[in-house]
C-alpha cells in the first residue's frame, strides 16, 4: 500500500467477511465505519442467522427486513455466494486474490472443508491478514463445538459472576460474549495489519473466542489460583462499597419499572449522600439498614431527578437506562452515538457508531447494511473480473444463491 | 510457526500508562501486544494498588490481585505530576512515547498537563487517548461513575437480571472492560493513520457508550418495534419476544443450553430425537408438535405462552438426569451449541484451555502465580504474557536513567525532593 493521505484511515483496504452473527460483523464493522472496504459474503442458501433474527420492520420476517443484522453492518457491501455450489469456493478464492483480510467464525472445520484455510488462502495471497474467530479457537478438543454468545458468557466464567447473591447463575440478558470479544479481535487484528503496513508481512490470528472472554472476568482468575477461593456473584453489589445498588425510583407514568445505580466509595460520597436525602443519621448506619433506608427514599423520587441532584452532590450515581433512555440520552446525543441512515427495505434507522470519538479522523458510517447480493456486480465484475458472459453464466447455475 | 523469542506487533512503541481501574486493562492489551508500556504512578503508589483482593488477605499494594491482573507486561516508574519538576520529567518521557493512555476526570485534566489542545500542539504524533466516564466533554462529561453506574447508564443493567426484581450487573467489572477494550481499537485505528500520515490524534472514549454496544439487539428493537427488551432473568429476549430458559441445572452444576434447549428453529427436529432417545420426549413426538416447532425453523421467533412452559418443562426434567459433561458433549453432537457454566476451579481444570497452553505461568519474588493467557494466537507477531506486574518504581532507574539520559545522582536528588 502507498501512504496516500486521505481522512479515511483504512482507504483501500479491503476485506472479504465471511464471518456471522455478531463476532465477525462487529470485527469488520471497525474497518468499515473508518473507511475500509468491507465486502460481506452470504449466501440465501444457508443465511446469516441475524438476517432471520427479529427485530423485523413491521414485523414482517424477510432476509432484507432485520433490525439485528442491519445493526451490526452498517458501511458494508454485500456479495451473495453460494459456498456448496461446484464453483462457489472457486469465486470465493477469486475475491480473496483482490483482499488484504480474511475474517471468519466458523468451526473450523468450514474453512478446512473449502480448501480455505489460511495455509491455502496465502498461495494466492501471500500478504494476506486471516482471522478466525471460533468459539473455542482453531485446535484443541472442543474446536468443533458450536456456541452463542449467550453461551459463550457461561462458559468463560461471565455467568457464574452474574446472579443474585446465592441463587443460580443467570449470566446478563444479552449474548454478552459477543458484544465483549470483537473489541479484543479487532485489536488483535488492527495490531497486525499496522506491522503489515510497517514491514509487509501478512499473518495468521487463531482468535477462542473463550480465551479473550475470561479476561472480562476480573480478578476471578487470581483469587482462584493464588488465594484458592471462588468468587461469587453479589447481584448489583460490588465487593469493597456499599452502598453499591440499584434501587426503585417512582414510576414515569404508567411505568413503574423505573431505577436508579447509587454507589459510594468513600467517606465524602457518603456524606454527600446523606446530605441530598436530608437524613444526616445515615453516615454512621450498619449498611443493611441504609439500603433499606435508600430504597424507602428512591421510591418516592424520579429517577433522572435524582441522578441530576446526585451527581451535582459528587455522587456516582445514574438510571438505569432502558433503549429508549438511551436515544433521549443527552450526553450520548452529544457524543453523536447513534447515526440514522435510510436502508432500501427498512427505511430511516437508527444505528450504533463506534464508541469513541478520534479527533482527526473520526469513523462515519457511510451507508446503511448492505442488502443480500446488493453488491454482486460490482464485486464480479468490477473487482473479481468476470465477464457480462461469465457472470450470467454463474447466477444462472445458482453460484451466486 | 512462531519461535518464543518473536516479538509482538506493537514491540517498536512505548505506552505512557496514567490510568487507575477505568482504564487499566487498555494500557495492558498495549502491552499483551508487544509495546513498551510504562505505568507512570504517584510516590506513594497507584490507588489501584489498594484495590482487592490481596494474595492472602492482607492488604498491601505490592500484593493486590487487582493490580498483578491488569499491570503485568507493564513497568512501573514513578513520578509527582503535581510538581513542576515532575511535569518536566513527564513531558520528556512523552517526547519518546507513541500513545499516552488516561483516566484523568475532563475538568482536571488541563492543570495536569493532559489538556487535549496542549498535547495536540507539543506532541503532534501522539496518540492521546482519554478514558472517560462519560467523555471529555458534554452535559455529563464531570459527572463521575463507578462501574455500575456505567453498566446502569450505558443500559446493560436493564438487560440484566429478573422482572420484577432489581437490575443487575457482573459482579467483574463489564463497564471498566468494555470502555478499556474498546479504547485500544480507537488508539488502534488512531495508531493505523499514523502510520501512514506521520499525524497522531486524540481519542475520547466513554464508559457509558462503550456499555451503550452491549445492548445486543435492544436498540435497533427500540427502534423498529418501540419495545423495551427487559430483564429476562434466566432467559433472553430477542427483538422484543421473550425466549426461554437459558440456563438449566444438571446433575452436578448447570450447563448453559439455548432457549428451550435448542426445542425451536433449526435444531428442533434433532433435539426432539435426542431426548427421544434418551425416553424424555414425552409428546414432543407427536405430529401436532413437530408440525409447531417446523414452523419456527425459517425464523427465529421463539414459542410464547404455554408451548413455551411445556417446551421448558422437558428440559428442566431432562437436564436434572444427567452430568454437565454428558449434556453437552452430547447436545454438540447434535450441532446444539450448548456449554458448561464453569465455575473458575472448572476453567482452571479445563481440558480443552489445557490442550491450547491457555494458561500463563509468571515468576514473582516469592511465588509462581497462574495467569489467564493471551488472548489471540498472533502466527507472525504474537501476543505473550511476558512478566509480572511492577513493584512500586521499579523501573525508575531504567526509565530515568536509560530513557532520559539522567545521572544517578540526579536520579537520587529526585527521589530525595519526593518527585519520584
Amino acid at each position: 500500500m502507498t501512504a496516500e493521505q486521505t481522512d479515511r484511515v483504512f482507504e483501500g483496504i479491503r476485506i472479504a467477511d465471511f464471518a456471522w452473527v455478531g463476532v465477525g460483523p462487529l470485527v469488520s464493522k471497525y474497518l468499515a465505519d473508518h473507511g475500509a472496504e468491507v465486502i460481506r459474503i452470504e449466501s440465501s442458501v444457508r443465511p446469516e442467522p441475524l438476517r432471520r433474527a427479529p427485530p423485523f420492520v413491521n414485523d414482517e420476517p424477510g432476509l432484507d427486513n432485520s433490525g439485528y443484522y442491519a445493526d451490526f453492518n452498517s458501511s458494508k457491501k454485500c456479495a451473495s455466494l453460494n459456498l456448496q455450489h461446484p464453483d462457489g469456493v472457486a469465486i470465493a478464492k477469486r475475491i480473496v486474490e483482490h483482499c488484504d483480510i480474511v475474517t471468519e467464525s466458523f468451526t473450523p472445520k468450514a474453512m478446512r472443508a473449502w480448501g480455505m484455510t489460511y495455509e491455502d488462502l496465502c498461495e494466492i495471497r501471500p500478504d494476506l491478514i486471516m482471522i478466525s474467530m471460533p468459539m473455542y479457537g482453531l485446535t484443541g478438543p472442543w474446536s468443533m463445538w458450536q456456541g452463542y454468545g449467550h453461551v459463550l458468557q457461561a462458559a468463560a466464567g461471565i455467568s457464574h459472576l452474574t446472579a443474585y447473591p446465592g441463587e443460580e447463575p443467570i449470566g446478563t440478558g444479552v449474548a454478552y460474549t459477543d458484544f465483549l470479544v470483537p473489541h479484543f479481535a479487532a485489536s488483535a487484528l488492527l495490531a497486525a495489519l499496522d506491522h503489515r503496513q510497517r514491514t509487509g508481512e501478512g499473518q495468521n490470528i487463531d482468535f477462542g473466542q473463550m480465551e479473550a472472554a475470561i479476561h472480562a472476568t476480573e480478578t476471578m482468575v487470581l483469587d482462584y489460583t493464588v488465594n484458592g477461593r471462588e468468587q461469587q456473584a453479589l447481584g448489583a453489589g460490588h465487593p469493597e462499597h456499599r452502598p453499591y445498588a440499584t434501587y426503585q425510583c417512582a414510576a414515569r407514568g404508567d411505568d413503574d419499572d423505573r431505577w436508579i445505580a447509587i454507589t459510594v466509595t468513600n467517606d465524602a460520597e457518603l456524606a454527600a449522600l446523606a446530605d441530598v436525602a436530608g437524613e444526616h443519621s445515615w453516615t454512621s448506619m450498619e449498611s443493611d439498614a441504609l439500603d433499606s433506608a435508600i430504597a424507602a427514599w428512591t421510591r418516592s423520587q424520579q429517577a433522572e431527578e435524582l441522578m441530576e441532584r446526585l451527581q451535582n452532590a459528587g455522587v456516582p450515581a445514574g438510571v438505569v437506562q432502558t433503549p429508549e433512555d438511551l436515544r433521549n440520552d443527552p450526553q450520548l446525543a452529544h457524543r453523536g452515538h447513534f447515526w440514522m441512515l435510510d436502508h432500501p427495505t427498512m427505511g430511516h434507522r437508527a444505528y450504533d457508531g463506534p464508541s469513541f470519538r478520534l479527533s482527526e479522523t473520526p469513523a462515519e458510517l457511510t451507508k446503511a447494511a448492505p442488502l443480500l447480493g446488493e453488491d454482486n456486480e460490482y464485486v464480479y465484475k468490477d473487482i473479481v473480473g468476470m465477464s457480462d458472459e461469465e457472470y450470467v453464466e454463474h447466477l444462472v447455475s445458482g453460484a451466486f444463491d | 510457526m512462531t519461535t518464543q523469542t518473536a516479538a509482538g506487533p506493537l514491540a517498536p512503541f512505548r505506552v505512557i500508562d496514567l490510568t487507575n481501574e477505568l482504564g487499566q486493562l487498555a494500557g495492558r492489551m498495549l502491552g499483551d501486544l508487544g509495546a513498551e508500556v510504562i505505568k507512570v504512578e504517584p510516590p506513594g503508589g497507584d490507588e489501584s494498588r489498594f484495590i482487592g483482593p490481596f494474595r492472602g488477605d492482607v492488604v498491601d499494594p505490592e500484593q493486590s490481585l487487582h493490580w498483578w491482573t491488569f499491570n503485568n507486561n507493564k513497568l512501573s516508574a514513578t513520578l509527582d505530576l503535581t510538581t513542576a519538576r515532575g511535569q518536566e520529567l513527564f513531558t520528556r518521557l512523552l517526547d519518546g512515547a507513541d500513545f499516552l493512555v488516561e483516566t484523568c476526570p475532563p475538568d482536571a485534566a488541563a492543570a495536569l498537563g493532559l489538556g487535549v489542545e496542549a498535547l495536540r500542539a507539543s506532541h503532534p504524533a501522539l496518540v492521546h487517548t482519554s478514558i472517560t466516564p462519560f467523555g471529555r466533554d458534554g452535559p455529563y462529561a464531570n459527572w463521575k461513575a463507578t462501574d455500575l453506574v456505567g453498566t446502569a447508564m450505558g443500559g446493560l443493567s436493564s438487560l440484566c437480571g429478573a422482572p420484577g426484581r432489581p437490575p443487575i450487573r457482573p459482579t467483574a467489572s463489564q463497564g471498566y472492560t468494555q470502555v478499556s477494550a474498546q479504547a485500544v481499537v480507537g488508539s488502534l485505528v488512531a495508531h493505523y493513520q499514523r502510520t501512514r500520515t506521520g499525524t497522531g490524534q486524540h481519542v475520547d472514549q466513554s464508559m457509558q457508550e462503550a456499555v451503550t454496544f452491549t445492548h445486543d439487539n435492544a436498540s435497533p428493537t427500540w427502534d423498529i418495534r418501540g419495545i423495551n427488551n427487559g430483564r429476562p432473568g434466566n432467559g433472553r429476549e430477542i427483538g422484543g419476544y421473550k425466549s426461554g430458559q437459558y440456563v438449566y441445572e444438571a446433575a452436578d452444576g448447570y450447563v448453559a443450553a439455548l432457549s428451550y434447549g435448542g426445542l425451536f428453529g433449526l435444531t428442533a427436529r434433532q433435539t426432539i430425537d435426542w431426548l427421544d432417545h434418551h425416553g424424555m420426549a414425552g409428546d414432543l413426538t407427536s405430529d401436532e408438535w413437530m408440525a409447531k416447532l417446523d414452523a419456527t425453523q425459517g425464523i427465529l421467533i421463539p414459542p410464547a405462552g404455554e408451548d413455551a412452559d411445556h417446551l421448558n418443562e422437558v428440559l428442566v426434567d431432562f437436564c436434572k438426569q444427567f452430568t454437565r459433561a454428558q449434556l453437552v458433549s452430547e447436545a454438540q453432537q447434535i450441532r446444539n451449541g450448548w456449554g458448561i457454566v464453569h465455575t473458575p476451579r472448572d476453567l482452571l481444570e479445563n481440558e480443552h484451555l489445557a490442550a491450547r497452553d491457555y494458561w500463563v505461568e509468571l515468576e514473582h519474588e516469592d511465588a509462581h502465580v497462574t495467569y489467564p493467557g493471551p488472548w489471540a494466537k498472533l502466527s507472525k507477531t504474537p501476543i505473550r504474557v511476558r512478566h509480572r506486574a511492577p513493584r512500586i518504581g521499579e523501573h525508575n532507574d531504567y526509565v530515568y536513567g536509560n530513557l532520559l539520559g539522567c545521572t544517578d545522582d540526579e536520579i537520587a536528588e529526585l527521589a530525595a525532593q519526593g518527585v519520584i
